[in-house]
This record gives structure tokens, sequence and C-alpha cells, in this order.
């Protein structure tokens, strides 16, 4: 069994703390149940949110506006693609969310691609995306009016962030996916390590 | 002669009016309302209606309930009511109730040619018009490819037909040319009910203007605001707005280069009946405006009864049960969704 020494320095003495990989492994189960649990809550009440809003769109516009009725069933490319990767031994599936790709617009889809990866990742998913400038905001605002556009041209604020809502609770999914994703990996890792201490 | 209605209104009007003014009565109160408010299943919802002039139309209907069961059945007493009065109705009255429901009509031609775009079956499409919309030749709507045989092959024959002359193109219909045919058509109706109510003189004209004058000129805030951000170019903008109300000419031109909700803000506060709707919204904000709105509307609606012997009376009746669906929409939305204290985000009270 390996350990990892670590010296701490605790009430200004230092002391070696001994930590075995089992209880790393488990460490990392619990941390990723905590930010589980927190993303589905988080989820619910953008759900919630984006329920309400679209109640409210309902109330502004008018019921012929806003139905079921509306949305368009000719062919037509996906507005968002949901990428499966695996890692090496293929036990850990990951989730990748492609957010306002067409076809008209595949050459940018690698700029406007969103990866959910571990935390330590995102800032720098954010700084390039921020590094992307206006022109890039601008597609995307054209694809998400380019997608209302089934309920008409002129809609209400309320129906835009009603798509924001979703498109954020879209966005908390995946990440719930590579969390739970994760969760089932450190499982059967800390299954195996207590398995291998029995024998 | 104005002033002297009191003298031969009541020969062809005196009993629609009475019979107009007994459906006010039986609109929903504040503690109607309070009671719908702290329901907690829709089935709670239908109970209290039950006690209401809807009663009889959700009475059969099965649990579990829908919000859109809620919102038809209520709409439906809505219809039979203005059934009734319209097939009692003579002239000029009549046709001033004709009038009443062209905008439904219009977001009825709109549903089917922008549902047929999209590849929606058509039987689909008709069962969520408005019934108050509706006409013999509808469904011949989705045959049409562009506004010209929209016109040529189901329109030239019903009371839309003056309205398109000024949106016809030979050009396939998409989003942006339905919107804006969409748009066209309500203002040249709005425009036309105007001058009729006007010809009327009197009573009905001095009311009806005032309230088409204040629909005119929220759908000139709405559609300034909706276009933001959009491909909706100023002069299309411009071209959207009625020829009338109070924004007429000055505003109008004020409000086609608005960029956002401020400077919408900045224009209608030049105006001293619009200064109070904003007065209620923070500065950026635009959620509340159409609750604003609606609650300007309402209080209008309301006065149009304090005067007799005038049509105004059967449009306010129209529009304020038009509002109490609306209502109860959200309402049953609010508790459907467990989220009760959401409630008063948008009901409007009428009494």
């Amino acid at each position: 069994m390996e350990e990892e020494r670590r010296e701490v320095c605790l009430n200004g003495e230092e002391e070696e703390v001994v930590i075995k990989d089992e209880d790393k492994v488990a460490l990392q189960f619990m941390d990723s149940l905590h930010n589980y649990l927190s993303l589905s809550d988080s989820l619910s009440s953008t759900l919630r949110q984006g329920w309400l809003e679209l109640a409210s769109a309902r109330y502004s516009m008018g019921t012929s506006r806003v139905n079921s009725s509306l949305l368009d069933l000719k062919f037509h490319s996906a507005a968002t693609i949901l990428k499966i990767t695996e890692n090496e031994d293929g036990t850990q599936p990951h989730f990748t969310l492609q957010k306002w790709v067409s076809s008209e617009h595949e050459l940018e889809s690698t700029k406007l691609e969103y990866k959910n990866e571990q935390p330590q990742d995102s800032n720098s998913i954010k700084s390039s995306e921020n590094l992307m400038g206006l022109a890039d905001n601008d597609e995307v605002q054209k694809e998400r009016h380019k997608s209302l556009s089934v309920f008409g041209v002129l809609i209400s604020p309320k129906l835009r962030a009603t798509q924001l809502s979703f498109e954020k609770a879209l966005e908390t999914l995946i990440e719930i996916a590579n969390l739970r994703s994760s969760l089932l990996h450190s499982f059967s890792q800390l299954n195996q390590e207590v398995e291998d201490t029995k024998e | 002669m104005y002033g002297f209605e009191a003298m031969t209104f009541n020969i062809h009007g005196g009993y629609l009016e009475a019979i107009v003014r007994g459906h006010r009565s039986g609109l929903l109160t504040t503690a109607d309302y309070n009671n719908l408010c702290q329901c907690e299943t829709l089935d709670d919802i239908k109970m209290h209606l039950s006690a209401t002039e809807y009663g009889p139309y959700l009475q059969n209907e099965p649990s579990p309930l829908h919000t859109t069961t809620i919102v038809e059945k209520c709409t439906l007493k809505l219809v039979d009511d203005y059934k009734h009065m319209l097939c009692q109705a003579t002239e000029p009255l009549s046709t001033f109730l004709e009038y009443i429901t062209y905008g439904h009509m219009i977001d009825n031609v709109v549903l089917i040619v922008t549902g047929t775009l999209h590849e929606r079956d058509v039987q689909e499409l008709l069962e969520k018009c408005h019934p108050l919309g509706m006409f013999d030749s509808i469904a011949t709507l989705a045959v049409a490819q562009n506004m010209r045989e929209l016109y040529r092959l189901v329109l030239v024959d019903t009371p839309l037909a003056p309205y398109f002359p000024e949106c016809i193109t030979s050009e396939d219909l998409d989003d942006m040319s339905i919107e804006i045919m969409r748009n066209t058509l309500y203002k040249a109706y709005l425009e036309d009910f105007y001058r009729f109510c006007q010809k009327l003189g009197g009573a009905t004209a001095e009311i009806m203007s005032d309230l088409l004058a204040f629909e005119a000129d929220r759908r000139a805030v709405n559609i300034t605001i909706n276009s933001i951000g959009t491909e909706l170019t100023r002069d299309d903008r411009r071209k959207l707005y009625s020829n009338f109300g109070l924004f007429y000419p000055y505003g109008h031109e004020e409000l086609a280069v608005c960029e956002d909700i401020d400077q919408v803000r900045a224009v209608m506060e030049k105006y001293p009946p619009y200064q109070s709707i904003f007065a209620k919204l923070s500065y950026g904000e635009s959620q509340m405006l159409d609750k604003a709105f609606y609650e300007e509307e309402v209080k209008r609606h309301c006065l149009a009864f304090e005067q007799q012997f005038h049509y105004a009376v059967f449009f306010a009746y129209m529009r304020l049960r038009e509002q109490e669906i609306r209502n109860l929409m959200w309402i049953s939305e609010c508790v459907a969704q467990n989220q009760k204290s959401r409630v008063h985000d948008s009901v409007v009270f009428i009494f």
C-alpha cells in the first residue's frame, strides 16, 4: 500500500500526516458526492425558474403564440450536440456539450465548444472564451434567436430569459453527468481497494 | 347628437347593455382571487371556481386537471356570452361586436400559417385556435405558399380582406414575413376599428378612442422592446406602429430609434398618462412592464362602465374577461408548479 507523507503545519508545529491511497479515493468520492448533490439542487431551482418564466411568457404573449404546436417538425441540424468519450480503459465516460452548433457554422464549432472538465480547467476555458471577441457572441446570439424564431421574431424578453434558464439547466445536467461518472469511477476504485485489503 | 343618447339608445341597445352589465358583476372579486391563490392543487381551483360563473364549464372535467383545460373551459364561457350578445344585436352594435373578434382572427391565421410552415398537422393547429377567431375556410390556409395565395384563396372572403393589400408580396412565407404580416394586419385592424368608432360618434367614439389609443400605444412599446436585438430595421419597426394614439407621430419617431429599455422609458416618461407605468419599474427592468400595462388597461376598462348608453362597455367587458382568464392561467400555473409565492407577480385584480 502506498502512502503519501505530507508535512502539515498545525499550531506552529510541523507534523507528519500519512495519507493512504484509499483515503485519497474516499475523500475524492465524498467531494464528488457533495458537488453532485449541490448541482442537483442547483438544477432543480434553475428548472423551476425556467418553467415559471415560460408560464410568464405565455401570460405576456398569449397561449396561441407560445405552445407546443408551433415547434418545427422540419428536418434541421441540431443546435446543440452531446459528445461522449471514454478514458483509456473505458471505465469512465466523459460528456462534452457543443452549444449552438449547426451545419452552417461547423467551422466555428471548435471555438464555441464548451468542455465540462474538472474545475481546475474551467478557468483556462473561460479565459479562452473571453478572448474569442464580440463576433462569436454575435454568432451565439444569432443561433439563439434562430432557435426561438418558431414562436415568432418579435418575442417577449421573458421568452428569451426562459431560453437562457433552460440552457443553463442543460449545462448543469452535463456537469452532473460528468460528476456522476467520476463518482461511479471513484466508488469502483474504493471497492477495489477494500477488496485488495481483505485479500 | 352627443349627450342625447339616453333618448334613443335603449330602443336597440338597452337589453344588451343590461346583459353585459350583469356579466360584468359576475367577474371574480379580490376575495375570489385570495381563495384561489391559497389553493394547493388544480382540483382545489376547480372546486373554488364551481361557485362562480365558470362552474358549469368545469364541473364535468375529470381529474387530473391541466392548466390548459382550465383556460379552455373558461374561454368557452366568454365565447358563449359573446355569441349570445351577437345574436341579439342589431346594427351597428353587431358590427361593433364583430370588430372585437378580428384580433383573434389575425392570431388564428398566423398560428395556422406558422404551424403549416413548420409542417404541423392542421387538425392539431385548429384545436389551438381561439374560438372567437374562427371562420369557415380557416383550414384552407394550410394550402397557401405565399401571401398572395393566402389572400386570393382564403382571406379575400373574410373580414380581414381589407387589411391585406398593405402586406401582399409573392415571396415565400418565412418567420420574419409572417411576423411583419401579423403586425401589419393588426395595425390596419386597429386603425379601421378606430375609424368605425369615430363614425359612430357620441360617448362610444369618445371612450373607444381612449381605449384603442392605449392599445395602439402599448403595441408600439411592445414592438419596440421585442424588436431590440433582432433583424427588424428601424424603418420596418416604424411601419408597424399605428397611425393614431398618444405617441403618434413624434413618440413613434423616438421609439423607432430606441436600442434598449431605458431609452424606451425616456420616451414614455414624456407623456403624463404613461409616467405612472414606468414609475413602478426600476431602471433596466422590463419584466414587470406587462403587468403594469395590464393594470392600466383594467383601470381604463373599469371606468368605461361608469357611463351609460354607449358600446364601449361591450369591448371593456370582453377585455376584462380575457384578463380574468389570464389571471386564472397564471394562478393555475403557479399552483401546478408549486410556486405560490410568485402568484402575485402577474395577477391583476379587476375590482
